[in-house]
C-alpha cells in the first residue's frame, strides 16, 4: 500500500500477486519481491504460483 | 362458597390448589396427567376435594389449543384472501431459521395451498376501497367450501382490513349464512393489526383449533355441570387473565401457552403482597425452564410468540421464554471435547439414569443427586425411589472422557446447565434494557428452588425467592387472576399530521369493544381501563409502548404523549432525536374485571434456626460440605437458616449455598440473600 | 483451557453480541436495516480477530475479520483514545461493498486497549449515481456512493460534527441516514458498556487468554469437519451473464483443495474484472467461501476467527472476485458472492452429495428506487430485497421464497410498502412449475408485480439469472430463471429492460423513468432440482399438482407420472 507524503490518501493499492491480500508497509519484510512487477505477500505464495502453474503446464501437456 | 380452585394440566402431572376461604389455607397436591383425555385426571384429581358444590370458582389451564398446533392436529381449513395474495402464508418471512443450516425445512403453515382462495376486492393502503367486494363472487366461493366437503373452518384476511373491515364483515355475514356449520374467523376480529402475515397466521391459527375447542369445551362444560361445577368454571388465557368457556370458544387462538401463565400471575400477587417491584421468575421442570419478568410490580407481554421458528401468532400474551434446559437435560461431550447440557431431554422415557428406566446418559437430576443435593429417598415426596449408584455410573462415563472426578464432573453438568439458564434471564431483561442485578429472582417448578442459589451466585444477584407452594405455583396463580381482555388495533397517525377525531373515534370502539366482551361473558362488576400507545420514530420499524392515562386525545394529553416518548427512547438507547416526527402506530387496550381473590395469610412467627431434621454431604464447587437439612414447615417467619443448608417439602427442594442465608418472610416465602458478614 | 469458563464467556459474548443487534434493530430508520435484519455485531481483540458475533447477515459475518484486520492496520493502536468511534466503508480495504458501514469502537480496561466492539450495517441510500445505493451502470467506484476510509466519527465521546456534515451533504436522505448511524453507534456503545463489565467481572487476562482458548476450540472443530471431506483438488465453475455495461459473461471458477484437515479455495482463473458492478472485493469473496464451508460442516461451531483458521483463499487481483480500485463494486457483495459460494458447494457436492445443494436463485432482487412523495415532498430512497427458491437437496425439496445464502434477510409486507411508498402490489405469486424438477424439487420463484402511483419513481437494479439458469445436481433440472418486466402505462406486452428503455442489460440498469400508471414485474428466480425427476415418488407428483406447484403436463412429460 502505497500511502501519499501527507499520509491522507491513497496512492497505490499494492496486493499480493496470488492470494490478493493489500501488502502494507508492515507486511513489506515478510515479502517476496519476484521481479516483473510482481510481488508476494510472502514464500507460500510464492511456491504456490509456482507449482500451480507447473500442474497446469502438465495437464495442457 | 368455601373454595377457590386452581387446575394446571402439565405434560406429566395435574396440580391442583384448592384456597379455603372461611379458613384462609391452602391445600395442593398432584395427580399423574391422562393425556389422551386430559379431563380424566382433572376428574380424577378432584376427587380429593370434599365438597364440589362449595367450590367458589375453578380455573382451568387447559393445553388442548396448544397441543393441537403443536402436534399439528387441527381442523382442516380454507384461507380467503385477496386476490393475488394467496401465497402470503406459504411466502413468509422469506428469512432462514439459520443462517448457515441447509437441512432445514421451512415450516409448512396450517392450510393446504389448494384450500387457498382469492376474492377480487381491494382496499388501498387509507382503507379506501379499489375494487368492491363481488358478493356472487363469495357465494359462488362458499359453494365451493361446501362442496369440497372436507373443510372444517375458515380463515378470512384481506389486505388493509385492519382500517376497514366492511369487507370481511359481509363475507363473515354471508359466510353464516351459506356455511351456518363451519366456524369462521376473519382478522379483523383476530388481530386487526397491519402486517398480512403475521396476521393471516394468527387467524389461521385461530380458524385451525376452532371447531376442536368448540367439541371439547362442550364436552368439559357437560362434564362440569354434571358433578355440580356447572357455571362456576373459567378457562386460562395466555394472557394470565380467565376467560368463559364461551369466550375462550369465539376466539380460541387466545389460549395457547396459557399453562406458564399461571406462574408469572402468582409471581405478580407475590411481588405486590411482599413489596418487591421487580422479580425475575424462572419455572424448572424436567424439560424445559420458562423465564417472565415483573417490573414495577406488573407482567410483561408479548406479541410476537411463534408457535414454531416462522409461524407467529401475535396475540398479547404474557411474555414467557422457554429453553431447553430441565433437569432432565442430558450432558455429552462434543467433537471439540467440550461439555455440553441439551437441549436433549431424557424427558419421561427413558428418564434420567437414577430412574432405573434404561437411561444411561448423564442428565442434571442425575448430577444433582451424586452432588448430594437430591436424596435417593426425596422424590416426589417420597413416593418414588431413585438410584444414586445409577447416577454415578452415567456421570462417570463423561467423567472419564473430561479426566476429571465423578462429583467435578456432576458440578460441571449443573454449572453448565445454570449457565444456560442464566443466558435466558439475561436475554428476557436485556432486551428492554434492564439489569439482572436490579432484580428478584423467583424460582418455582420441580427445580427451581434447586438451583435458585446457583444462579444468584452466577449472575450476581442479590436477592432469591422460593415462594410457598412452589411445586404447584402456576396453579396458585390461576386462583389469583382477575377476566382480562386485550384488544390492539394498527392506528397509523403521527405527531405532524394528528387526526384527533378519527383517532378518539378509534380509542373510543376499541375500549367499548373490550368492555362489551367481558360484559358478555357475565362480568357485572365495575371495570378497569388501561390504554397503553405503540409509538415510534417517524422511519424507525419497532415500537416502544406508553401507557396513556386519559381518556381522549387532545393538544394537551398529545403534547405530554410525545415528551414522555422522547424521555423513554432515552432511557431505553441512551440517545433520543428531539424535534423529530413521531409515529403512533397501535392502541392497545386492557381491560380487566377484578375478581374475589383469596388473601395469602400470614404463619405462625419464630426466632433463630429451628432444629434440623437430618444432615448429609453435598458438593459446592471444589468440595463436599457437611449440610444440615431441615423441614420447610419448622422454618417459622422470621426464623433464618444459614448455609451451606437444604430446606426440604414434599414438591421440591432448596439448596442453600455457603455464604447465603435464607429467611422465611411473614407469608412463608424463603428468601435467600448473601449472608452479611 | 478451562471448559466451563469458555463456554460462559462465549454465551456471554454473544449474548453481548446479540443486545447490539437488538437495539440497531429497534432504532435504525432503513427497512434494509430492521425488516430485512441486514447488519451484524462483533467484538474483536487488538490483533483485529473475531472472537464472537451474533448471527444477523451471514455476509456480514465471513467479511468481519478481513474489516475488522484493516482498520488495525490503518489506525495504530496508540492513536485510539476511550470514546472514540471509527468508521469506515472502503471496499478495497477489506469492505464489502460500499452501503455497508463498519463502526468500531474500542474497549478499555483499566486504562488499556484490550479490544473492540464491532457494528457494521447496510445503509440503503449512500449518495452515488442512483438512489437506494445500486447503480447497476456504475463504471468507477466515484458513482458509487460516499467512500469512507477509516476515520473517526466520534472523538472521544464527542461528535465529530464535521464527518457528519459531510457525510449528511452527500446522501439523498439524510434524515434517515442520521438515524441508522445513530442506531449503529448506540450499539457499538452498549457492545463496548457490556464488554467492560464482563472485563471487570473476570479480569482482563482471564478474558483475554479464554477468547483465544475459543478460537482454538473452534479451529480444533472445523478441522474435525474438514478431516470428514475426502482429500482431493475439486473444481467448479459458473457464470454470471453480464455486467450491467457489457453483453458478456464472466466466469467464477475456483478449485477447492483439501488436504488433511485444511482447505484452499484457489479462484485463479476466474475472468478479469468487470466493467459494470459485478466485481467482488477480496473481503466478499473470503466471506463467501467461509459461507460455504459453514453450510458443509456443525452448524454449531461457535463462530470466530478461529473457524476461519484451516480456510484460505487464493483470489488473484483484477478479478471478478478481487476488484482494484477505483473499478465498482456495489453488485459484488448481494449478487456475486451467492454465486461464489455456490461454486465451493457445487465442488464438494461430488464427494459430500449428502451436505450439498443444487443452486439457489442465488440473487437479492436489489431493486432499488427513490422519488419526491407527492404529499410531503420529502425525498424517499428504498432499497427493496427479494426472495428466490433454494435448490433441491439429497434428502428433501428446496425451500421456497428463502433469502440467497449470503443474506438472512425478511421480505417486506405489501402492507408496509404501500404505507411507506408511492406503490401498488399487485399481486405476490408462486409460479408453477418454476421449481427445477428432480428426485427432490427445487424450491419454486415468485411473481411481485408493482404499479406506480406517484408522478415519477426512479429505479435501478442490480440482478442476474436473468439469462443463466440455477443449475441442477446429479441429474436434476434447473430451476426457472428471473426477470425485471414493464407496461408502460399498464398497457401492451411486457418488455424488459433492454426491449424498452435500451439499456445493456435486462437484470442490472440505473435511474429508469417509471411514471404513473406504469407496471413492473419482478420475476424471481427458483431453484434448481436434485435428482432424476423420473425418480420423484408418485405420491410427491400428485401432492405437487394438487397444490400447484406442479402442473399435469409437466407431471407426465417430465416427471414421468
Amino acid at each position: 500500500m502505497k500511502f501519499s507524503g501527507n499520509g491522507l490518501y491513497v496512492e497505490k493499492y499494492v496486493k499480493c500477486m496470488n492470494c490478493g491480500v493489500l501488502i502494507y508497509e508492515t507486511d513489506l519484510p515478510k515479502s517476496v519481491d519476484a521481479g516483473d512487477g510482481k510481488l508476494y505477500c510472502g514464500k507460500w505464495c510464492l511456491n504456490w504460483a509456482a507449482s500451480r502453474a507447473e500442474r497446469k503446464s502438465k495437464e495442457s501437456a | 362458597m368455601t373454595y377457590y380452585v386452581g387446575v394446571d394440566i402439565g405434560g406429566t402431572f395435574t396440580d391442583f390448589v384448592s384456597f379455603d376461604i372461611k379458613k384462609n389455607t391452602i391445600t395442593a397436591w398432584k395427580n399423574p396427567s391422562t393425556p389422551v383425555e386430559p379431563f380424566d385426571g382433572v376428574m380424577d384429581g378432584l376427587r380429593k376435594m370434599p365438597d364440589l358444590e362449595a367450590v367458589s370458582r375453578l380455573r382451568l389451564g387447559t393445553t388442548i389449543a396448544t397441543n393441537a398446533i403443536l402436534q399439528r392436529n387441527g381442523a382442516k381449513i380454507a384461507y380467503v384472501t385477496t386476490k393475488g395474495f394467496r401465497d402470503i402464508p406459504f411466502i413468509q418471512h422469506g428469512n432462514r431459521k439459520s443462517h448457515y443450516d441447509m437441512t432445514w425445512i421451512k415450516a409448512k403453515p396450517l392450510v393446504l395451498r389448494q384450500h387457498c382462495y382469492e376474492l377480487d376486492e381491494r382496499l388501498d393502503q387509507n382503507g379506501d376501497i379499489l375494487t368492491p367486494l363481488d358478493e356472487d363472487e363469495v357465494l359462488s366461493l362458499a359453494r365451493k367450501i361446501r362442496d369440497d366437503g372436507e373443510v372444517e373452518a375458515v380463515a378470512v384476511n384481506f389486505l388493509f382490513s385492519y382500517i376497514n373491515p366492511a369487507h370481511e364483515l359481509r363475507v363473515k355475514k354471508i359466510f353464516a349464512e351459506q356455511l351456518p356449520d363451519i366456524p369462521l374467523s376473519i382478522s379483523y376480529e383476530v388481530l386487526p393489526k397491519w402486517k398480512e402475515y403475521e396476521r393471516a397466521s394468527t387467524t389461521l391459527a385461530d380458524a385451525y383449533v376452532k371447531p376442536l375447542v368448540a367439541r371439547s369445551f362442550a364436552s368439559m362444560k357437560q362434564r362440569f355441570e354434571a358433578v355440580g361445577l356447572g357455571g362456576r368454571v373459567a378457562v386460562m388465557k395466555s394472557n394470565g387473565g380467565e376467560s368463559s368457556f364461551a369466550g375462550a370458544a369465539a376466539q380460541p387462538i387466545q389460549m395457547t401457552v396459557s399453562g406458564p401463565t399461571g406462574g408469572v400471575v402468582a409471581s405478580r400477587a407475590m411481588s405486590k403482597l411482599i413489596d418487591e417491584p421487580n422479580i425475575v421468575t424462572f419455572d424448572m421442570g424436567g424439560t424445559s425452564t420458562d423465564c417472565a419478568t415483573i417490573i414495577n410490580g406488573e407482567e410483561r407481554f408479548t406479541t410476537n410468540f411463534q408457535i414454531e421458528w416462522g409461524l407467529p401468532i401475535q396475540i398479547p400474551m404474557i411474555d414467557v421464554r422457554s429453553i431447553g434446559a430441565g433437569g432432565g437435560s442430558i450432558a455429552w461431550i462434543d467433537k471439540g471435547d467440550l461439555l455440553q447440557v441439551g437441549p436433549q431431554s431424557a424427558g419421561a422415557d427413558p428418564a434420567p439414569a437414577c430412574y432405573g428406566r434404561g437411561g444411561i446418559e448423564p442428565t442434571v437430576t442425575d448430577s444433582n443427586l451424586v452432588l448430594g443435593r437430591l436424596k435417593a429417598d426425596e422424590f416426589l415426596g417420597g413416593e418414588m425411589n431413585v438410584d444414586l449408584e445409577l447416577a454415578r455410573k452415567a456421570v462417570e462415563g463423561v467423567a472419564n472422557k473430561l479426566g476429571m472426578g465423578i462429583e467435578e464432573t456432576a458440578n460441571a453438568i449443573v454449572q453448565i446447565a445454570n449457565n444456560s439458564m442464566v443466558g435466558a434471564l439475561r436475554s428476557v431483561l436485556l432486551e428492554k434494557g434492564h439489569d439482572p442485578r436490579d432484580f428478584t429472582l423467583l424460582g418455582f417448578g420441580g427445580a427451581g428452588p434447586l438451583h435458585i442459589c446457583d444462579l444468584m451466585e452466577l449472575e450476581g444477584i442479590p436477592r432469591g425467592i422460593v415462594p410457598i407452594h412452589p411445586g404447584q405455583f402456576s396453579a396458585l396463580g390461576f386462583v389469583m387472576t382477575d377476566a382480562r381482555t386485550d384488544k390492539q388495533r394498527t392506528i397509523q397517525q403521527t405527531s405532524l399530521h394528528f387526526d384527533v377525531a378519527t383517532s378518539n373515534k378509534m380509542m373510543k370502539e376499541l375500549v367499548e369493544l373490550a368492555v362489551n366482551e367481558l360484559r358478555s361473558q357475565g362480568y357485572t362488576q365495575v371495570l378497569e381501563i388501561y390504554r397503553n400507545i405503540d409509538l415510534r420514530y417517524f422511519g424507525q420499524n419497532y415500537e416502544l409502548q406508553i401507557p396513556f392515562t386519559e381518556e381522549k386525545f387532545d393538544e394537551k394529553s398529545l403534547e405530554d404523549l410525545w415528551k414522555r416518548y422522547h424521555e423513554a427512547h432515552d432511557a431505553r438507547f441512551n440517545f433520543y432525536i428531539p424535534g423529530e416526527t413521531i409515529e403512533m402506530v397501535n392502541l392497545s387496550i386492557s381491560v380487566v374485571a377484578p375478581t374475589p381473590k383469596p388473601k395469602l395469610t400470614k404463619i405462625a412467627k419464630g426466632t433463630g434456626t429451628p432444629v434440623s431434621m437430618d444432615e448429609r454431604d453435598i458438593w459446592f464447587d471444589k468440595t463436599f460440605f457437611a449440610t444440615k437439612v431441615y423441614d420447610r414447615s419448622d422454618l417459622l417467619a422470621d426464623m433464618f437458616v444459614d448455609g451451606p443448608a437444604i430446606i426440604r417439602e414434599d414438591s421440591a427442594t432448596t439448596v442453600l449455598r455457603p455464604g447465603y442465608q435464607v429467611q422465611a418472610d411473614a407469608y412463608g416465602n424463603l428468601i435467600i440473600t448473601k449472608k452479611r458478614k | 483451557m478451562d471448559p466451563i469458563m469458555m463456554k460462559i464467556l462465549d454465551s456471554s459474548m454473544v449474548s453481548v453480541c446479540r443486545e447490539m443487534g437488538i437495539t440497531l434493530m429497534q432504532t435504525s430508520y432503513s427497512t434494509i436495516f430492521n425488516e430485512a435484519l441486514d447488519f451484524s455485531c462483533a467484538i474483536a481483540n487488538t490483533d483485529g480477530d473475531m472472537i464472537a458475533c451474533a448471527e444477523f447477515c451471514p455476509a456480514q459475518i465471513g467479511g468481519m475479520p478481513l474489516m475488522a484486520k484493516s482498520i488495525i492496520k490503518e489506525i495504530p493502536l496508540d492513536d485510539i483514545y476511550e470514546g472514540d468511534v471509527l468508521l469506515h466503508n472502503d471496499p478495497y480495504r477489506g469492505g464489502l461493498h460500499t452501503p455497508e458501514h463498519t463502526f468500531f469502537k474500542p474497549i478499555f480496561c483499566e486504562g488499556e486497549l484490550r479490544g473492540f466492539a464491532v457494528s457494521i450495517g447496510h445503509i440503503a441510500e449512500v449518495g452515488g449515481m442512483v438512489p437506494g445505493g445500486f447503480p447497476g451502470e456504475a463504471t468507477e467506484i466515484f458513482h458509487e456512493g460516499l467512500r469512507l476510509p477509516p476515520i473517526k466519527i466520534v472523538k472521544r465521546g464527542v461528535m465529530n460534527d464535521d464527518v457528519w456534515k459531510i457525510i449528511l451533504a452527500n446522501v439523498r436522505t439524510p434524515r434517515y441516514n442520521y438515524g441508522d448511524l445513530r442506531a449503529l453507534i448506540s450499539a457499538v456503545d452498549l457492545g463496548v458498556a457490556q464488554m467492560t463489565r464482563l472485563y471487570n467481572k473476570y479480569g482482563a487476562n482471564l478474558v483475554d487468554q479464554t477468547s483465544k482458548d475459543l478460537m482454538d476450540y473452534s479451529e480444533r472443530r472445523m478441522r474435525a469437519e474438514i478431516e470428514k471431506i475426502p482429500d482431493g483438488i475439486y473444481a467448479f465453475e459458473d457464470l454470471v451473464e453480464d455486467d450491467g455495461i457489457e453483453d458478456r459473461q464472466y466466469k467464477i471458477a475456483v478449485e477447492v483443495h483439501k488436504t488433511g484437515s485444511d482447505v484452499i479455495a484457489d479462484y485463479t482463473g476466474s475472468s478479469s474484472q468487470a466493467k459494470g458492478p459485478i466485481n467482488a472485493t477480496l473481503g466478499v469473496t473470503m466471506s463467501a467461501t467461509y459461507n460455504a464451508m459453514l453450510h458443509m460442516t456443525d452448524p454449531d461451531i461457535p463462530k470466530n476467527s478461529g473457524c476461519f483458521r484451516p480456510i484460505k483463499v487464493i483470489a488473484p487481483p483484477t478479478t471478478v472476485v478481487n476488484v482494484d480500485f477505483p473499478a465498482p463494486e456495489v453488485g459484488g457483495n448481494t449478487e456475486t458472492h451467492p454465486r461464489i459460494a455456490g461454486t465451493v458447494i457445487g465442488a464438494l457436492a461430488g464427494v459430500i452429495p449428502h451436505l450439498a445443494m443444487a443452486a439457489e436463485g442465488c440473487t437479492h432482487g436489489n431493486f432499488v428506487f427513490g422519488g419526491v412523495h407527492a404529499a410531503s415532498k420529502e425525498f424517499f430512497a428504498c432499497y427493496d430485497i427479494e426472495v428466490v427458491g433454494w435448490g433441491g437437496r439429497s434428502f428433501a425439496d428446496g425451500n421456497d421464497a428463502c433469502d440467497s445464502i449470503n443474506g438472512n434477510c425478511r421480505v417486506t409486507p405489501v402492507e408496509v410498502f404501500e404505507v411507506r411508498y408511492p406503490w401498488r402490489v399487485k399481486e405476490w405469486a408462486f409460479r408453477e412449475d418454476s421449481g427445477g424438477p428432480g428426485k427432490f424439487r427445487g424450491g419454486v420463484g415468485y411473481t411481485k408485480t408493482l404499479e406506480c402511483l406517484n408522478d415519477e419513481i426512479i429505479i435501478s437494479q442490480m440482478t442476474d439469472r436473468h439469462k443463466t439458469y440455477p443449475w441442477g445436481l446429479k441429474g436434476g433440472l434447473p430451476g426457472d430463471n428471473g426477470a425485471t418486466l414493464f407496461k408502460q402505462g399498464g398497457k401492451g406486452n411486457w418488455k424488459n429492460a433492454v426491449q424498452l428503455y435500451g439499456k445493456a442489460s435486462p437484470s442490472k440498469y440505473s435511474n429508469i423513468s417509471i411514471k404513473k400508471g406504469d407496471l413492473v414485474s419482478l420475476v424471481m428466480p427458483a431453484g434448481g432440482g436434485y435428482g432424476d425427476p423420473k425418480d420423484r415418488s408418485h405420491k410427491a407428483v400428485k401432492q405437487d399438482v394438487a397444490e400447484g406447484y406442479v402442473s399435469i403436463n409437466a407431471a407426465k412429460n417430465i416427471y414421468g407420472l
